[in-house]
């Protein structure tokens, strides 16, 4: 019987497929990762472009995994990270940045209330033995991090319940306790041996850890205040910020006055005027040599509190005041009654940056507080031949202190430390990879070195312009007790922004190579690709002509010279 | 970083998700426009068709005798009588009681010049046959003469700028209109840029009965002049532009206009393209001749009503967009 060949069969040597045009190529393609924005910017170490890609496949569950893998606590953060992942984030050149940070509010949620368990295993009862001083964020990041790398930790801190700074010093309205005590005690849970009520030096020695833990990580945090004066006079009623922050976190009360002004620019100085405001203080003044932060103004020259934050303080009446320093404090007895103001910047003087006063720009404020918030600093206690009267630890960013092996330092201990929340995470989970590396007597892992894409290197014509999703805001005559003032996203609003996503340097599966290469050289895989795409290259036709290079919405594709 | 998969890569070129009509091997040039669009309209058409074929690259490169890279049949015309080639294939066909689908394929001077007659006569006398027409704008195939598609101001090799003219004297021929004019019941253009936009078209134009026609832009880059990984970029400009308006006629009346949202300048798109070079030297020819081109693409955006208004979306109406799992819109 005759050959039938049927529609669409073919004979193969009657066909081009005989032919093959791979042999024309003189510069090939290849699939290429390299590293989002929103990736290289998070000071925790979050690769967003990865969960949000979760979220977009409607894997909420998948896409807290693969985030607690990095920050065990997203419903903390996704709160009160100053998220430079936004700022960095490649869509903010398109038309607004994604909301990265809500993403991560509402996955961390999301775990609290339906109860995912951390994709964490209880260490073997034979495991080494790490200690870890201090449970804020650095403390209990490197805690976990020590779990899911396999040790048993025990985790001390001379207060009764842990969170450090999170507890103590952040208001509610910013970060709800109910959310705080979910998520620290569920990450508490995976099998972290908290010992509260021990201090450092008190209960127990540095030596004595030393001793009967294979590695000891210090997460002490700021606890001491840096001294102020005005040329060597203060008043006799000093408050401290941060303690009166402390105060009223814990008790919910100040002492009273009308007025007053606070200095400093920072987060202390901001969540304090917005609590005095609270507290009924009818005028509230913020001094700061800083400026308001803005386009155009250098992070250096910025108030180092969030941004959100400040605007949120302006809204609710405070009276900031930026390049502005005290010249005097104006007193009646030792009382203060009031400051002289004048105009400061800091500047360049003969090569070293200095903060100038510019003489005839004297003011007067008439106040009956004057509260310095002006920063902390490390209480030596217990570790005092560690620090050397310095006032943060000398150490690497693995936290590893020169000289002193088996102790790893990390948050804002740790001199050179961003003095913020994900970075105590970040912190904390490098030493945990440092202490296991050590414990194992070999290196940490080399430093992620693919380069970070940019906004050119993307083919932004496949992608549509959309706004941003916006969470309820708690109007300003509403400000009053604890109730939080952002809303989150709800599930939908978190999908929406996780389809804006431009998935920037790895393959989304869009098929637009595939759709488009004329000699049909990309083929599409069921299983995944050993590079983590769906497609593979068929090099036997491919001429190298570049198109699906050029075409590759997020950069997945570059080319390189054959022969 | 190299890719590999465990399934064997001749296996894989078999289970693709979608016809594979046009096969690889073919020889056409780097980053071939036209190749692209055969590939995208005979995926998009499925493997119950019958092809006629002009003369042409298309032609050329498919088929060096003894290989072919159809899947389908598949039948070479000369040069001028595409169109009635088809109109008997689907004669014979009905006769035989089938529902086999003809297309017939053409370049733009197998089209607007050298075919016409015959397409003409197929689409006068209602044959049920969808007339493919990959305009890259000169005789490609033998060495980038111009045509009655050429644009105005383009180089070609029989149309060098020089003392008496800057590049082609006259203005691309309207085609769509004219073939419009024949009250067919479909007629529309589409580019290479838009493939989702394109497929749409050609599933369109299959499922009426009747004749229909295709006028696909399909960007040559030896004879426009610019790099293979620019095709796209290239054709995506002339739409965005409103030189290449992406429209829909039926019954010879506007049905369907792709709206440009971020109507780009006119010399972007030549700027990209050789072809054009001699319109951006220094001299009061090269500047008016700019200023004509741009006139044509402002007309066109003006009569075909192309300003789109709603800034949320680019200006294809989502038609380039990509979703992840590749969930094209068509
Ligand atoms: C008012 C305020 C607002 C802030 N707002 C933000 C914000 O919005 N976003 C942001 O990212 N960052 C913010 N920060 C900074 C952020 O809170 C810190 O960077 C972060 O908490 C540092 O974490 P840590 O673990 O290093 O230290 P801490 O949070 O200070 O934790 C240290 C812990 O160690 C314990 N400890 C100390 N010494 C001993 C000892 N000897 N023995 C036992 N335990 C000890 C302490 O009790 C404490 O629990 C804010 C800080 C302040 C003060
Ligand atoms: C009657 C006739 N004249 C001339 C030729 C030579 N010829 C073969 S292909 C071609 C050019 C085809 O141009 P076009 O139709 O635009 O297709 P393209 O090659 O550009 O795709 C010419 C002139 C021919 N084959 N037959
Ligand atoms: S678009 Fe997506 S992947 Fe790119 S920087 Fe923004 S969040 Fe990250
Ligand atoms: S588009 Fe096709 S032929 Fe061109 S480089 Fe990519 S795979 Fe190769
Ligand atoms: S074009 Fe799309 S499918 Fe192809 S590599 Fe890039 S992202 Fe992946
Ligand atoms: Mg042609």
């Amino acid at each position: 019987m005759a050959l039938i060949l049927t529609r669409g069969g073919f004979s193969l040597p009657g066909t081009s497929i005989n032919f093959k045009t791979g042999t024309w190529r003189v510069q090939k393609p290849f699939h290429r990762h390299l590293s989002a924005p929103c990736h290289s910017a998070c000071p925790a170490g979050e690769n967003a472009q990865a969960w949000i890609a979760k979220v977009d496949e409607g894997l909420f569950q998948q896409a807290w995994e693969t985030l607690v893998a990095v920050n065990p606590l997203p419903a903390v953060t996704g709160r009160v990270c100053h998220h430079p992942c936004e700022t960095a984030c490649n869509r903010g050149q398109f038309d607004e940045a994604i909301s990265i940070n809500k993403i991560e509010r509402f996955l961390g949620d999301e775990a609290i209330e339906q109860g995912w368990a951390y994709p964490v295993d209880k260490p073997r009862k034979s495991a080494l033995r790490a200690a870890v001083v201090g449970a804020g964020p650095a403390g209990l990041s490197a805690a976990y991090h020590l779990v899911r790398l396999g040790y048993n930790v025990t985790l001390f801190d001379q207060l009764p319940e842990a969170g450090g700074v999170l507890r103590t010093a952040l208001p509610a309205y910013r970060l709800p306790r109910l959310v705080l005590d979910a998520e620290v005690g569920r990450l508490l849970s995976v099998g972290i041996d908290f010992r509260p009520q021990h201090r450092l030096g008190r209960d127990m020695s540095l030596d004595e850890l030393k001793a009967e833990y294979s590695a000891v990580f210090l997460g002490p945090g700021d606890q001491k205040s840096r001294e102020w004066s005005i040329d060597g006079v203060v008043q006799r009623d000093l408050h401290v910020g941060i303690d009166l922050l402390k105060e009223w976190v814990a008790m919910g009360s100040v002492p009273q006055c009308t007025s007053a002004a606070i200095v400093g620019g920072g987060n202390t100085a901001i969540d304090l005027s917005r609590i005095l405001k609270r507290a009924g203080v009818q005028e509230v003044h913020v001094i700061t040599h800083q400026s308001l932060p803005g386009p155009g103004i250098p992070k250096e020259d910025a108030m180092t509190a969030i941004p959100r934050e400040i605007d949120q303080a302006l809204e609710e009446g405070v009276v900031i005041h930026p390049h502005r320093g005290i010249r005097r404090l104006i007193l009646r007895g030792e009382k203060v009654v009031g400051v002289e103001l004048v105009h400061m910047k800091k500047m360049d003087k003969g090569g070293k940056k200095q903060t100038i006063a510019f003489e005839g720009t004297e003011t007067v404020l008439h106040v009956d507080q004057v509260i310095p918030a002006v920063g902390q600093e490390v209480d030596p206690f217990g570790m005092e031949d560690l620090l050397h009267h310095k006032h943060a630890f000398d150490a690497d960013p693995w936290g590893r202190i020169n000289g002193r092996d088996g102790v790893f330092v990390g948050g804002d201990a740790r001199s050179g430390s961003s003095g913020t929340m994900s970075g105590a995470v970040g912190d904390g989970r490098r030493a945990a990879e440092a202490i296991d590396a050590y414990l194992r007597e070999g290196l940490p892992p080399e430093e992620d070195t693919t380069p970070t894409i940019a906004f050119g290197q993307l083919n932004v014509n496949y992608y549509e312009h959309a706004p941003r999703q916006q969470e309820a805001v708690l109007p300003v005559d509403r400000r009053k007790g604890t109730e939080e003032i952002e809303g989150g996203l709800s599930a939908s609003q978190v999908s929406l922004e996780a389809q804006r996503c431009f998935s920037c340097g790895t393959c989304f599966a869009c098929d637009n190579c595939w759709t488009l290469c004329p000699d049909q050289a990309v083929l599409k895989t069921k299983e995944l690709a050993s590079d983590g795409s769906h497609y593979v290259f068929d090099f036997d036709y491919c001429k190298g002509c570049g198109l699906c290079a050029e075409e590759c919405p997020c950069g997945f594709i570059a080319m390189e010279e054959e022969i | 970083m190299t890719a590999e998969t465990v399934v064997p890569i001749s296996d894989l070129r078999n289970s693709q998700l979608r016809f594979r009509a046009m096969e690889s091997g073919h020889r056409a040039c780097l980053g071939c426009g036209q190749a692209l669009a055969a590939r995208l309209v005979t995926e998009a058409a499925g493997p119950d068709v019958m092809l006629a074929n002009a003369t042409g690259c298309l032609e050329i490169f498919t088929t060096p005798w003894p290989e072919s890279s159809w899947r389908v049949p598949w039948m070479h015309s000369l040069f001028e009588n595409t169109g009635a080639l088809a109109s008997g294939m689907e004669a014979a066909l009905k006769a035989q009681g089938k529902s086999t689908k003809v297309i017939a394929m053409g370049g733009d001077g197998g089209t607007f010049d050298i075919g016409f007659q015959a397409l003409s006569g197929m689409l006068e006398r209602g044959h049920n046959v969808l007339y493919v027409c990959y305009d890259n704008e000169a005789y490609m195939n033998t060495g980038i003469q111009r045509s009655s598609s050429t644009p105005h101001a383009a180089m070609t090799t029989t149309s060098p700028p020089g003392k008496e003219s800057m590049g082609k004297r006259h203005l691309k021929k309207d085609i769509i209109s004219i073939i419009a004019a024949h009250h067919i019941p479909y007629a529309a253009t589409a580019s290479v840029a838009y493939p989702s936009d394109l497929r749409k078209k050609v599933r369109r134009a299959l499922a009426i009965e009747g004749p229909t026609f295709l006028q696909i832009h399909a960007p040559c880059p030896l004879g426009w002049g610019h790099e293979g990984d620019q095709s796209i970029a290239v054709a995506r400009l002339a739409v965005q532009s409103g030189l290449f308006p992406l429209i829909e006629l039926e019954r010879g009346r506007l049905a369907g206009a792709m709206p440009l949202r971020d109507v780009r300048p006119v010399a972007e798109y030549l700027k990209a393209q050789q072809r054009f070079r001699h319109l951006f030297q220094d001299a009061p020819r090269a500047r008016e001749e700019l200023e004509h081109l741009q006139a044509l693409a402002d007309h066109n955006i003006e009569i075909y009503g192309l300003r789109g208004d709603h800034p949320d979306k680019l200006d294809s109406e989502g038609a380039d967009t990509v979703r992840r799992g590749g969930a094209r819109w068509a």
